[in-house]
């Protein structure tokens, strides 16, 4: 966080595609974004995910000047664009329902970003040539929104974004008006064209399944803030807070009090019991804190050993099979609801009603050390 | 970067908004200083003329209004207008609602129909009321403000009054019906308990629409009717013989009537709305 | 399933009443004018000879043709005028009033008067354009004039001034309409595909809001090519238009005359909305090249 307090050009980083230095934007007395920092490196893929009002669109719009921060600065490509009109920056933008002009042709559409440029006229009529035959909607050149389908509106609104080359594309739920047939296979050619070109993605999701399959980065935000971001994997492996951990599926959230500490463990009294976490390297809890902690529901287990050092017993509420994994729901009189979930083809080996002893190992759990930037 | 904070692109955009904003107001007031200056003029002194001076203020002209002499006496037009409005209004219901529900059978010529209907708007008055004498005239049909008058009127008011319940259908939540339907109410039963009820709103609209364009309407109205004027006619004779505040005091008089009646209709819309809407949840 | 049978006689049998009145009273007068005005003869009676006499007439009087010229001049005068500004206030409501309780005052500010008399309002311009008029009170006040000016009452001047202020929301009506219909998104990503504000405008908003526009001057050209009555209250009897001259011969029984003028009223009517139609549908030819 010391960069906020050089000057911006001083330490402007041409290295990086777009970043964010503590904007903030409020509406009247609501805060949509609070002091959101971020850096993108050049062709990056980054999702911003978070539940809805969470002011992951709000970012997004600021990136594309469709909004102005309060404060704080935005620099796309090195250059300080925080005041600049969207139609000024080096961005396109993909938006929700594609936002596909109804009264022009699909080619005019598309080309309708080089018109802006001033290209002449015959470069426009190749370039829109080249770019329908690239992304297979050739047929449709002719055709106005209103005739195609959903899966064509979102190549058209593609295509018309990525003529112009921009150094990043700004992407607004881009496929969450889409069939849920056709997402898989959009989200796969997305990713291939984002590496193909190099340009940079930032992609605004709330489903967590595009986010993890997706970004090279994932920035997670709740409540106008960043709570994480990180790679897909640290941020299942290591939710950094109870937010996070909820948020993202199978994890089993804990609240408690720290009552004990040692070199290398720490022992915090939760409503469910007394369990033990590995001791962070970077902070050092304090006897009494409030903490949070987390477990994911592949890490329990049923089939207890001496080396289960954490332990509970709960009741079995409910069993459902997926094929690949079978997860139980388990509840405690305290109100700890538990995930647990068992992979590969075994029998059912637990069913609703039965009150089963569970534990998992001290290692698996891990102690959320707050929002790490 | 130069000196100073550079403004945003929103705050650039204002100045159109400034440019337009100023436009607006100076056309409101344009819009509304005739209607106002009439309203005060119609309270100026026994002497006052058409124009500023005033010449002090009174009820002068009011009074003179109600003492009114036999030539230029306004109540029997008044009643004549609210009359043949009210009658209007009523009639305008009626075959609205009809033609409305008959619109969602999608009869054979409903196409036709429908511009039947637009036709009634868009033909000016002065070719209806025109072409509809000359017919009573060759039919040998005395003109009379209640009866020739009533029917162009309808005419007039009748497609507005369509439209508004095309509207109000086009939004209505057929499932409801069909609810009351498989319940084993009768299509007629259902149509008046069920119906009838939620479209309310839009129906006091069409006779809203049915009351305030016939009492305001000239054109029709100055061929159709006989020796018995309406109230617009009776305001443009008077305004061709003499003009005195005493039309600005008629003006006024009319102008706060309808509004009266207008925001009326309008807090009964509201009600109803709201009584509607809490059925709903 | 709902309260009436698709196709059914019930259906049919309830649009007829409504459709009969408008048969008889709209459809049956208007195409009854057209052959009244192709009677000869001296007598006025269906059994009159049809000729060309009576166009003839009134094409030979040099005045009437003026006129005619004089109408639709006049006419246009009135929709450039509206409908400029009709679309500036429009503008201004949709894009450039946020606060909710702002654009309900503004929008009943804008409606109250067009729930009042169309006459009322008319006679109310007559105490400003007077030669004693507010008008020239206040130019005489300020000092911009020693003498009043005599321009306003009695003139077209005067008559385009009230007209202006009765027909602009007629314009502007359907323009609100298209503009609130207009998703932000739509101007949003046209500026993030490079557009300036000024582009913006010209190539998205404004031909997106066209067939509003159109609507609007359809409106404005039918009222202003029929209203009689502003004209006979502003203009007294020194000035006239066409529909006044129906009204003229209907007062003094020369019914073929005004029969002839009404039709003619009707043709120009036709050919202007045909024309308005157009423009709508080039508009679409356009986007489609």
């Amino acid at each position: 966080m010391d960069s906020l307090a050089t000057p911006l050009e001083v330490v402007a980083r041409p290295q990086l595609d777009l970043e964010l230095r503590g904007i903030r934007k409020r509406y009247g007395d609501f805060t949509a974004v609070d002091d959101v920092s971020l850096q993108v490196a050049k062709g990056q893929f980054v999702c911003l995910l978070g539940p809805s009002g969470c002011g992951k669109t709000t970012t997004l719009r600021c990136v594309a000047g469709l909004e102005e921060p309060d404060d704080g600065g935005i620099l796309i490509g090195g250059k300080e664009v925080t005041k600049d009109p969207p139609w000024q920056r080096d961005i396109a933008m993909m938006f929700q329902d594609f936002a596909l002009f109804p009264h022009m042709t699909v080619a005019r559409q598309v080309g309708f970003g080089l018109e802006m440029l001033k290209k002449p006229k015959a470069e426009i009529a190749r370039r829109v040539q080249e770019v329908l035959k690239a992304f297979e909607i050739s047929p449709l050149a002719d055709r106005k929104p209103g005739s195609l389908s959903g899966g064509q509106r979102q190549r058209v609104a593609l295509a018309r974004a990525m003529i112009t080359e921009p150094r990043i594309l700004l992407l607004d739920e881009p496929i969450g008006a889409l069939d849920y047939s056709l997402r898989e296979t959009v989200m796969l050619e997305l990713k291939m064209l984002q590496q193909r070109t190099g340009i940079s993605f930032i992609w605004v999701t709330h489903d967590q399944n595009e986010a993890f399959s997706l970004g090279d980065l994932v920035v997670v935000m709740n409540h106008a803030k960043i709570e994480q971001q990180g790679t897909a994997e640290e941020i299942l492996q290591r939710p950094a807070t109870a937010f996070v951990a909820g948020f993202v599926q199978g994890n089993n959230v804990f609240h408690g009090r720290i009552t004990g500490t040692s070199p290398d463990a720490l022992q915090v009294e939760t409503s469910a019991g007394r369990f033990y976490l590995p001791r962070p390297v970077r902070c050092t809890p304090m006897l009494g804190d409030a903490v949070s902690f987390s477990v994911r529901a592949e890490r329990i287990t049923d089939s207890l050993s001496d080396r289960h050092a954490n332990r509970l017993s709960a009741r079995c509420t409910a069993v459902e099979y997926f094929g690949s994994v079978r997860r139980h729901i388990f509840e405690r009189p305290d109100g700890q609801v538990l995930k647990y979930d068992q992979f590969g083809a075994y029998a059912a080996r637990i069913a609703p009603g039965q009150t089963v002893q569970l534990g998992w190992l001290v290692e698996e759990t891990v102690l959320h050390t707050g929002a790490v930037a | 970067m130069t000196g100073g904070p550079k403004i945003g692109w929103k705050g650039r955009s204002s100045l159109t908004a400034w440019i337009l904003g100023t436009l607006t107001v100076i056309f409101l007031a344009y819009q509304w200083l005739p209607i106002l200056t009439l309203g005060l003029l119609s309270f100026s002194g026994p002497t006052g003329g058409t124009t500023f001076p005033m010449n002090g203020t009174s009820f002068h002209w009011y009074q003179e209004l109600w003492r009114a002499s036999v030539m230029n006496d306004f109540k029997p037009p008044l009643m004549r207008s609210v009359l043949l409005a009210l009658a209007c209004s009523a009639t305008t219901v009626v075959l609205s609602v009809a033609a409305a529900q008959a619109m969602r059978g999608q009869f054979r010529g409903s196409g036709w129909f429908f511009y039947l209907m637009l036709l009634g708007i868009m033909a000016p008055g002065i070719l209806v009321g025109f072409g509809f004498a000359i017919l009573m005239r060759l039919i040998g049909v005395e003109l009379s403000w209640d009866t020739t008058t009533f029917l162009v009127q309808v005419s007039w008011t009748l497609p507005f009054g369509f439209l508004t319940m095309l509207a109000v259908f086009n939004r209505f939540d057929k499932r409801v019906e069909e609810a009351a339907l498989t319940l084993g109410a009768s299509r007629l039963k259902t149509f008046r308990r069920i119906t009838l009820p939620l479209v309310l709103p839009g129906v006091i609209g069409a006779g809203l629409f049915g009351f305030s364009l016939s009492y305001d309407e000239y054109a029709r109205s100055m061929f159709t009717t006989g020796p018995d004027a309406t109230l617009p006619l009776a305001v443009m004779a008077q305004l061709d013989r003499q003009l005195t505040p005493e039309i600005y005091a008629v003006g006024t008089t009319t102008t706060i009537f309808s509004l009266i009646a207008v925001m009326l209709c309008t807090v009964a819309f509201w009600a109803m709305r709201r009584s509607t809407a809490l059925r709903k949840s | 399933m709902s309260t009436i049978r698709v196709r059914s006689p019930a259906s049919y049998w309830l649009a007829v009443p409504a459709a009969v009145w408008m048969l008889g009273v709209v459809v049956v007068p208007i195409v009854l004018l057209v052959w009244v005005s192709f009677w000869g003869g001296r007598t006025f009676s269906p059994a009159s000879p049809l000729t060309f006499d009576n166009y003839a007439r009134f094409f030979a009087n040099q005045t009437y043709i003026k006129l005619a010229g004089t109408t639709v001049l006049h006419t246009m005068t009135l929709m450039a005028v509206t409908g400029v500004l009709g679309y500036c206030i429009a503008y201004f409501l949709v894009m450039k009033v946020k606060s909710p309780a702002w654009r309900l005052a503004l929008f009943l500010a804008f409606i109250i008067p067009f729930w009042t008399s169309t006459l009322i309002r008319a006679i109310a311009w007559v105490p400003f354009l007077g030669v004693n008029g507010v008008i020239n009170q206040l130019l005489m006040s300020i000092g911009a004039t020693r003498s009043p000016i005599e321009a306003f009452l009695y003139s077209h001047t005067g008559i385009t001034m009230a007209q202006v202020s009765l027909y602009t929301m007629m314009a502007a009506g359907p323009v609100v309409y298209m503009l609130s219909s207009i998703a932000p998104q739509l101007r949003e990503a046209a500026m993030t595909l490079k557009a300036t504000p000024f582009t913006v405008f010209r190539r998205i908003t404004f031909p997106l809001t066209l067939p509003g526009v159109v609507i609007g001057q359809v409106l404005v050209f039918l009222n202003v090519m029929s209203d009689f009555a502003t004209v006979a209250t502003i203009g007294g009897n020194k000035h006239a238009l066409l529909s006044n001259l129906v009204l003229l011969f209907y007062e003094s029984s020369q019914i073929r005359a005004a029969s002839v003028v009404a039709v003619l009223l009707m043709i120009c009517m036709l050919v202007g909305v045909v024309i308005a139609l157009r423009v709508v549908d080039v508009r679409r030819l356009g986007a489609e090249r």
